[in-house]
């Protein structure tokens, strides 16, 4: 059998039978933590060196009878969830070393395989099955230190998850009685030609459903507690990748499928982003613990890469390509502007949550203080100089503060609000974004304006080698920014009418 | 001359502001050298500047991301050369009056050295991407500055300065935007050139005025902010009273000097293009500033926070002088923005030396220092005398050129306001000075020295740069009137220009 023409999928391939295998491989072998930990960071680049041989995909290569597509956006968001979970794996490989690592690094692979699915799928089943494949795989990580703080974490987890999966197979199932086709292209034709209030309904669900995975306000309770309590470093794949998996998948089914309704969702996105951004800001400034600081920043994040929604729904068809006499329209650069900001925030959310870990690693797990409690930060400049410095530059980079990944994300996206008139909104962003330096800094105050709060930290080597590789990427991008921008624009150029 | 000597007066003391930070206590050497490195290029670019040249000057442009039409480029004229030339002059002799810091010397050099680099590039950067890079990037190091080596309130006056002065970036870097979307290159790119975009503005029928006054605004809002002018001043006394002596002079001779800059390069070619009702509204911004700042002196206890507000007051004559927008009065508010950043640095520079000699900065438990530090008292006479205006140094010169340019435009009672108080500012400069220098000393000061001779030595420099300015004022103010003339003429772009 000639399986060649499955070449754009051998990642998925790869990374699921590398998940079996390292099951197998625990089973068999005693000491296996150290080869699971270097054979999935293996496999990981492994599937990114594949995914990156064709990041251009010029025209959408359609698999399994027209339910998976690779496009320049599967390919973007597939890298993004890739390089997460590599800088996870390679933290993990210091933190855990013992019984049970083979269990651990399986279900971060299969997490990932489910999140790639997702941003892969174009018909409503591959997607939930991609979608349900990660969730469940992230609910056993996130218990996966078996404290009790994990198992409640774990639990809110898995209930509003479960709920937010069944709110979102409810308008799956309104749209396949609508459409009578689970394809996303069948259904956008379906809901632009009978657009009833079943379609509206449908809409309602399927927003309430993405907007707990991608956890805007209010359906985000979950998500600081669930954050704050997980294994630090399941917390960074979860805000970092496994949220993102919410925004691949909603853009593809509200920008793609749903767009008769756009005036529906626009209206939507615009409360849900202002909500989510300024809630989410203002929640964060009165937070101790800082994994719930950046739980909040996460959500406050979520809020603005929204607006690429809202821009869309304002802009998109609002003039012919023509009018804008050879640039971009404000709908990709909306878009674009979303997805500079997703592949920025994960990777700085995933190395601020890798640098709370090191900080956690630390503190006595015996005793009844937090570990992520804002005063163990308390002069970490003297005691972790490297972890210090990297989340210096993570928290400038959430704020905005130019020349990192995080500025480029929000100058792309808050001047697409601009350009497609939303100028309430993009007021909004960049007073919120303001706010926002009042807990960035009180994090960066504490690390480098305080005097140290006990001893010196001995930095970990795992730990060590993903933050500094996060940190090259978010300098890299925020210096180099011309390529990334092309790439974002072009896997925008996907979701708009060619 | 050397190419792409702009980028090069910016790369080095980043490369010294990253070795210093890791050579602990020899920084202060690192520091010197990347500090001087840039001094003698911008003496060799002084040399080589035409003067009567209304062009941009050694201009460097790079396509960095053509997909937006972002490039970079860095180039000079007589508006930005003058503060770029005074970057290089403060950073040094800010770096030797520093020369005794012993608390983590090697941050410490790092970030006086990351500040010059970031001013110097918001002075030459044409831009304005790469302008708001530069104009963030500075509060970075201010920020640590503060937050270090600042007074028992650091971390508030830290966080404070950089919130207030980021949210008016933010407004600003909206109108960025605004003025990006709206002007189309005539081959569908857009760009964010400084030049282009601010001659665009003439056109009437891409920027119709009722949307031109709303990114004027928004950028107006983000200069004055900087500058800073009333009301929006309330920042500045904070970061100054916490701040360390070096991140004062830093504040208050460059940091200040962007907001003026930015008036000079962006708001005074669209002013001409906006609703008239603006240059009343910043008129009476400019004369409140000059007028409440010398009273808020007045009224100060701290020699420190005195010396704050009359920052305030003296950068109300450079918005004065820009916006009465006649040849000489644009001239003198250049001048002024040049002669004010020396002048503070001797201000600040007294304030400090006297906060580490004698323990306090409160005017009334000062008193007869002048007889325990006589070389030192000679200097603070010196900047104060040239803080009031005295004939002969450099002050003098740019606010006599304002008020005498700002007669022909503006209304007579406002230049009478503006007159009347000059005595006001004579008053409390005078009233400080006899209060902590003179008259009897006190016993408990009785053993009290002249300070280290670095803190001296940098502090005669400024003197006597004070002085030279100020008899020959035509070293700077020659540059100034080509560019004075350029500001009121329409914007050229680079390309017709001819530079590019």
């Amino acid at each position: 059998m000639d399986f060649s023409h499955y070449a754009p999928l051998y990642a998925e391939a790869l990374l699921t039978f590398l998940a079996v295998l390292i099951v197998l491989l625990g089973s068999i072998m005693k000491n296996s933590a150290k080869l699971v930990g270097i054979l999935s960071a293996a496999g990981i680049v492994a599937a990114l060196a594949m995914v990156s041989s064709n990041l251009m995909v010029s025209k959408p290569l359609l698999f399994f009878f027209d339910t998976i597509s690779v496009d320049g956006l599967s390919q973007f968001f597939k890298a993004v969830f890739l390089v997460v979970s590599l800088l996870v794996v390679i933290a993990s490989i210091s933190r855990y070393s013992g019984k049970g690592a083979d269990e651990y690094f399986a279900l971060l692979l299969f997490a990932t395989v489910g999140m790639m699915v997702v941003s892969s799928s174009v018909d409503l089943v591959t997607l939930f099955v991609g979608f349900e494949l990660a969730s469940l795989s992230t609910y056993a990580l996130a218990a996966f230190d078996k404290s009790k703080k994990n198992l409640e974490a774990a639990m809110k987890y898995f209930i509003f998850g479960s709920v937010a999966s069944s709110f979102m197979l409810f308008g799956f199932s309104l749209l396949y009685g609508m459409a009578g086709s689970t394809r996303l292209a069948d259904i956008a034709a379906a809901s632009l030609a009978n657009f009833g209030p079943a379609t509206l309904v449908a809409l309602i669900f399927v927003i309430v459903g993405f907007a707990f995975k991608m956890a805007l306000v209010p359906f985000h309770m979950w998500a600081p507690d669930t954050y704050e309590g997980a294994p630090p470093l399941v917390s960074a794949l979860l805000a970092a990748g496994s949220k993102k998996m919410g925004f691949a998948a909603a853009f593809r089914v509200i920008m793609v499928a749903l767009i008769a309704l756009r005036l529906e969702w626009y209206l939507a996105f615009a409360i849900l982003a202002a909500l989510t951004m300024t809630l989410g800001n203002l929640a964060a400034c009165w937070q101790n613990n800082v994994r719930r600081i950046l739980a909040y920043s996460s959500i406050a994040q979520a809020g603005y890469i929204a607006i690429g929604f809202v821009v869309v729904g304002a802009a998109y068809g609002a003039a012919p390509i023509a009018a804008f006499n050879g640039f971009y329209p404000p709908a990709q650069l909306g878009i674009a502007g979303a997805l500079l900001l997703i592949l920025g925030h994960a990777l700085m959310k995933t190395g601020a949550f890798i640098g709370t870990a090191q900080v956690a690693s630390k503190v006595s797990s015996g005793s009844d203080s937090d570990p992520d409690d804002i005063s163990n930060y308390a002069g970490l400049a003297k005691r972790a100089p490297i972890t210090a410095f990297c989340m210096l530059i993570f928290m400038f980079a959430l704020a905005g503060i130019p020349p990192t990944a995080g500025y480029i994300g929000k100058f792309v996206l808050f001047s697409s609000a601009i350009y497609s008139g939303l100028v309430w909104l993009a007021m909004l962003a960049i007073l919120n974004s303001a706010l926002s330096l009042v807990y960035y800094l009180r994090i960066i105050s504490y690390m480098y304006l305080k005097d140290a709060a006990g001893p010196k930290i001995e930095e970990q080597k795992g730990y060590v080698v993903a933050l500094v590789l996060t940190l090259l990427a978010v300098v890299w991008i925020g210096v180099f920014p011309e390529a990334f921008i092309n790439w974002a624009l072009q896997a925008a150029a996907v979701l708009l009418p060619q | 001359m050397i190419s792409n000597v702009i980028s090069l007066m910016i790369a080095i003391p980043l490369i010294g502001a990253i070795i210093s930070f890791f050579a602990g206590s020899k920084a202060k050497f690192v520091a010197l050298i990347a500090s001087l490195i840039p001094l003698v290029l911008s003496l060799q670019m002084y040399l080589e500047f035409d003067k009567n040249s209304k062009i941009m000057q050694f201009v460097e442009s790079y396509n960095w991301v053509p997909t937006l039409g972002i490039k970079y480029t860095l180039g000079v004229d007589g508006i930005g050369f003058p503060l770029l030339f005074l970057s290089a002059i403060v950073s040094v002799l800010v770096i030797i009056y520093s020369w005794g810091e012993t608390k983590k010397p090697g941050q410490y050099f790092a970030l006086l050295l990351l500040n010059e680099v970031g001013v110097m590039g918001v002075f030459t950067a044409l831009d304005f991407f790469l302008f708001y890079i530069f104009w963030e990037v500075v509060l970075i190091p201010m920020f640590f500055l503060i937050g270090n080596w600042g007074g028992p309130r650091k971390d508030y006056a830290a966080i404070k300065f950089f919130i207030y002065t980021h949210v008016a970036s933010l407004v600003m870097l909206l109108a960025i935007f605004a003025l990006y979307f709206t002007y189309q290159m005539p081959d569908g790119t857009r760009t964010f050139d400084m030049l282009t975009l601010l001659a665009a503005t003439a056109d009437k029928t891409i920027f119709p005025t009722s949307l031109l006054n709303i990114i004027f605004a928004g950028l107006l809002l983000g200069f004055l902010v900087k500058m800073p002018a009333f009301p929006f001043h309330t920042w500045l006394p904070d970061a100054h009273v916490e701040a360390p002596t070096a991140g004062s002079v830093v504040l208050a001779a460059l940091l200040l000097k962007m907001g003026g800059y930015g008036l000079f390069r962006v708001i005074l070619p669209i002013l001409p293009h906006v609703d008239k009702a603006f240059v009343t509204v910043i008129a009476v911004i400019a004369v409140l500033s000059i007028v409440y700042g010398a009273f808020l002196a007045l009224a100060q206890k701290d020699i420190k926070k005195l010396v704050a507000y009359s920052s305030v007051s003296h950068m109300g004559f450079v918005t004065l002088g820009a916006v009465a927008f006649t040849w000489m009065s644009i001239q003198g508010a250049m001048f002024q923005q040049f002669s004010h950043g020396i002048i503070t640095c001797v201000l600040f520079m007294s304030a400090g030396t006297i906060q580490h000699v004698v323990g306090t900065r409160i005017i009334a438990d000062l008193g007869g220092l002048a007889d325990r530090m006589p070389k030192f008292a000679v200097l603070m006479m010196a900047g104060f005398m040239a803080s009031l205006g005295l004939p002969g140094m450099s002050g003098f010169v740019a606010e006599f050129m304002v008020l005498t340019g700002s007669f022909a435009t503006l209304p007579t009672y406002t230049i009478i306001v503006v007159f009347l108080s000059v005595a006001t500012t004579a008053a409390y400069h005078l009233w400080a000075m006899q209060k902590a220098m003179f008259g009897p000393i006190l016993r408990k000061y009785m053993d009290v020295h002249d300070p280290h001779s670095y803190e001296l030595f940098s502090m005669a420099m400024i003197i006597v740069l004070t002085l030279i300015f100020g008899i020959q004022p035509g070293l700077i103010t020659d540059m100034m009137g080509a560019a004075a003339t350029q500001v009121m003429e329409p914007v050229m772009t680079l390309s017709q220009m001819g530079v590019i």
